[in-house]
């Protein structure tokens, strides 16, 4: 698996970032913490859906963002509150973590709350779209979280559309989508990112290169050594991330977005990770088949915890006493307990599972509801 | 837009649908159009003509040939709270972008719980007859009446073009109009148009022609099929009540059915395949709820179950006509 960090690009829109100039450079230490801790929401969340699906308390599938995660709290954590996101199935904690910034419990904030994301996963009437589509196919249009279907890359021309409306009422807003590097070969891809480039759309498209495609590898998806050399092809920056740095993740993204938010235009950001489970839940015991066991062994070394953990003590923000007290890093699900995390963390979502388990089911009727909005 | 316009002056279905599009861009300033060549062109037919020399890049996008990304980039637009008037250059062309209307736009408003609603219109000429060949003939209008979230309609005339292009321009849900492009700039249909803003509500058939003794239900360009099958009849005796049904979803089986309970007869025309086009559904929501009325087994014409090919004998060949109708409608009479 690739680790490099490189700026790329020779479309990179600033240049090289060097040391003093990088957006990570104005980020506080409290911000580093409040990262970490971020870190350690998303993979709980990950793990404990992943023991209450095996308890089969879950319908559908769980697809599984274990060691990912600093992907989406590195691109989610400079956006503004107005910006829109789209994320896909892998992405589940992007739902709360949007806007987290504004306060975990902040009844104001642009993000669901952990009450309405564990609704949906539970498939009860609480949850946004009330459980008519299953886990990550919801949305929020007043929270500006773009509903995907299973149709990846869909979603691409949707945030186009959406940061273009915003263009046209005066608002400067930035769309992030998210996209497996397996969706990049659908033609959609293709026709959304051209189209935003054309018209220069503020869209950042974020690529979770996480070498595998349900059961394919990247050499059979596309021939490139950095996918991120697409964008080449569209006048547009291709950058490559280090996806399991959260700070390089965050870097990355965020002079995507200043470069979009500054009305040059779209970009695509290559984050380099490594798919750590099945593709599904329902696929953990048969990726063998296709994934040779010392790959996962490899890929699942350089855990984002760990990597976030390691840069913390470097800069003095972290003791190394501190980073041992909950480690939850390496640990499969079913190695993990929640002593391996911060009690905070374990209890925010304890509290939106217990929401979860206890609302309602919606009712049946409604199954025949909706299909039309009647007229004004 | 500034349309001179004398009361007594007949327009044609393209200058209805023109005036329709025009008015409402007018009347809407959260509506945008996006499509192929609808900028400096006006369109392929001319239907957006002048529409960017008053509206600007900002309301009038000239689109890449990406169809999936016209689409799925209006459905982002929709849901930012804009109105988006699609064209499909061909409506033979919108199987490019066809994901993006059955799974992104018709399902929005119901896998939402009703929180997002897209009101989008996606229009463009369709309908053979004309030479088009296999890409540009098509009635494709049962893929989308087979998936739910969409509305669709056909318009027959001037009047209808106009008003139900304006009902569908301020319908909260995705429409999906055809056109019928051979009736563009027939001269024999032009009518006199009200001055005043009229809507055709959504959802409303039409009895063309009224009948006692079979009832030939259809829609588009077989509607004037049906009326000089009717001729025909008249000569042998028979005299037939035309419906065109103008809305294919939401469809008004009232309409058809207090037909029936009068002519106790039915014939259904339509344009696209046989197997699984909307002239099936026609028989069977009617067999359904007025099997009692009908005293001989409704039949349908339809095309042959083949593309609709080039030249003309062999496009004829395969499609509905006036005799074809005639000749099916006369059994029906007669059984």
């Amino acid at each position: 698996m690739a680790t490099t960090t490189t700026d790329t690009a020779q479309t990179s829109p600033d240049g090289q970032s060097s040391p003093g100039n990088r957006p990570s450079d104005r980020l506080t230490h409290d911000d580093y913490r409040e990262l970490l801790k971020q870190l350690y929401l998303a993979r709980y969340f990950d793990v404990r859906l992943i023991k209450e699906k095996k308890r089969g308390r879950l319908r559908g599938t769980l697809y599984s963002s274990h060691n990912q995660e600093a992907i989406l709290v590195g691109s989610l954590y400079g956006l503004e509150p107005m910006d829109w996101i789209s994320p896909i199935h892998r992405d589940m904690p992007a739902f709360f973590l949007k806007d987290f910034r504004s306060g975990w419990d902040n009844p104001d904030r642009m993000g669901m709350t952990i009450e309405e994301v564990c609704s949906q996963v539970w498939g009860k009437a609480t949850s946004p779209g009330r459980a008519r589509d299953n886990w990550s196919h919801i949305g929020s249009k007043s929270k500006r979280i773009i509903h995907s279907t299973s149709m990846l890359a869909g979603t691409i021309p949707a945030a186009a559309g959406v940061v273009l409306a915003d263009r046209l009422n005066g608002l400067n807003t930035v769309a992030v989508t998210y996209n497996g590097e397996g969706s990049t070969a659908q033609g959609v891809f293709h026709e959304a990112i051209n189209f935003a480039a054309v018209e220069k759309l503020p869209v950042v498209t974020i690529i979770e290169n996480n070498q595998w495609a349900y059961g394919t590898p990247t050499h059979y998806e596309y021939p490139l050594e950095d996918f991120a050399r697409r964008a080449d092809g569209y006048g547009i920056p291709g950058l490559v991330a280090d996806g399991q740095d959260v700070i390089d993740v965050y870097n990355k993204v965020m002079q995507a977005v200043e470069h979009a938010r500054s009305g040059n235009g779209p970009s695509i950001v290559e984050c380099k990770t490594f798919r750590a489970y099945g593709h599904g839940d329902h696929d953990d015991d048969r990726a063998e088949k296709y994934r040779p066991a010392e790959e996962v062994e490899k890929g699942r070394k350089r855990d984002p915890l760990h990597v976030m953990k390691t840069r913390m003590i470097e800069m003095g923000i972290l003791t190394q006493e501190e980073a041992d007290k909950h480690p939850a890093e390496g640990k499969g699900a079913s190695e993990v307990t929640d002593a391996d995390f911060p009690a905070e963390v374990s209890e925010y979502l304890s509290r939106g599972v217990n929401f979860a388990v206890k609302a309602p089911l919606p009712d049946e009727t409604e199954g025949a509801m909706w299909v039309f909005k009647e007229g004004e | 837009m500034a349309i001179a316009v004398t009361p007594d002056t007949k327009k044609n279905y393209l200058t209805a649908l023109k005036e329709a599009i025009a008015e409402e861009m007018a009347r809407n300033p959260d509506m945008i159009c996006m499509g192929e060549d609808i900028g400096a062109l006006g369109g392929a037919f001319g239907v957006t003509d002048g529409l960017i020399a008053q509206y600007g890049r900002e309301r009038v996008y000239d689109m890449p040939i990406s169809e999936a990304a016209i689409v799925g980039t209006a459905c982002g637009l929709c849901l930012n709270g804009k109105t988006v008037m699609v064209e499909m250059q061909f409506i033979d062309f919108i199987s490019c972008g066809f994901d993006q209307i059955v799974n992104m736009t018709a399902t929005y408003h119901y896998r939402t719980a009703g929180e997002v609603n897209i009101p989008m219109v996606i229009r463009g000429p369709a309908g053979a007859y004309g030479g088009g060949a296999l890409y540009h003939s098509q009635m494709n209008e049962a893929w989308f009446a087979n998936s739910p979230g969409l509305k669709i309609i056909c318009p027959s005339t001037p009047y209808d073009a106009k008003g139900l292009m304006k009902a569908a321009l301020r319908d909260p849900n995705p429409v999906i109009v055809y056109e019928i492009k051979d009736l563009y700039r027939k001269r024999e249909i032009e009518e006199v148009l009200p001055e005043e803003d009229y809507v055709v509500p959504l959802g409303k058939a039409k009895v063309v022609q009224e009948g006692d003794d079979v009832t030939i239900v259809t829609y588009g360009q077989n509607v004037y099929h049906a009326l000089g099958a009717a001729e025909k009849l008249k000569e042998e005796g028979f005299s037939a009540e035309v419906i065109d049904i103008r809305t294919i979803v939401p469809l008004d089986e009232d309409t058809i059915v207090e037909s029936l309970k009068k002519t106790n007869r039915l014939v259904v025309v339509n344009e696209a395949p046989r197997t699984c086009g909307f002239a099936g559904e026609l028989l069977s929501r009617m067999t359904e709820r007025a099997f009692e009325y009908l005293d001989a087994p409704p039949v349908r014409i339809t095309r042959m179950d083949t593309p609709v090919p080039w030249v003309k004998p062999l496009e004829l060949y395969v499609l509905p006509s006036v005799a074809k109708i005639t000749e099916a409608a006369l059994k029906v009479c007669r059984y």
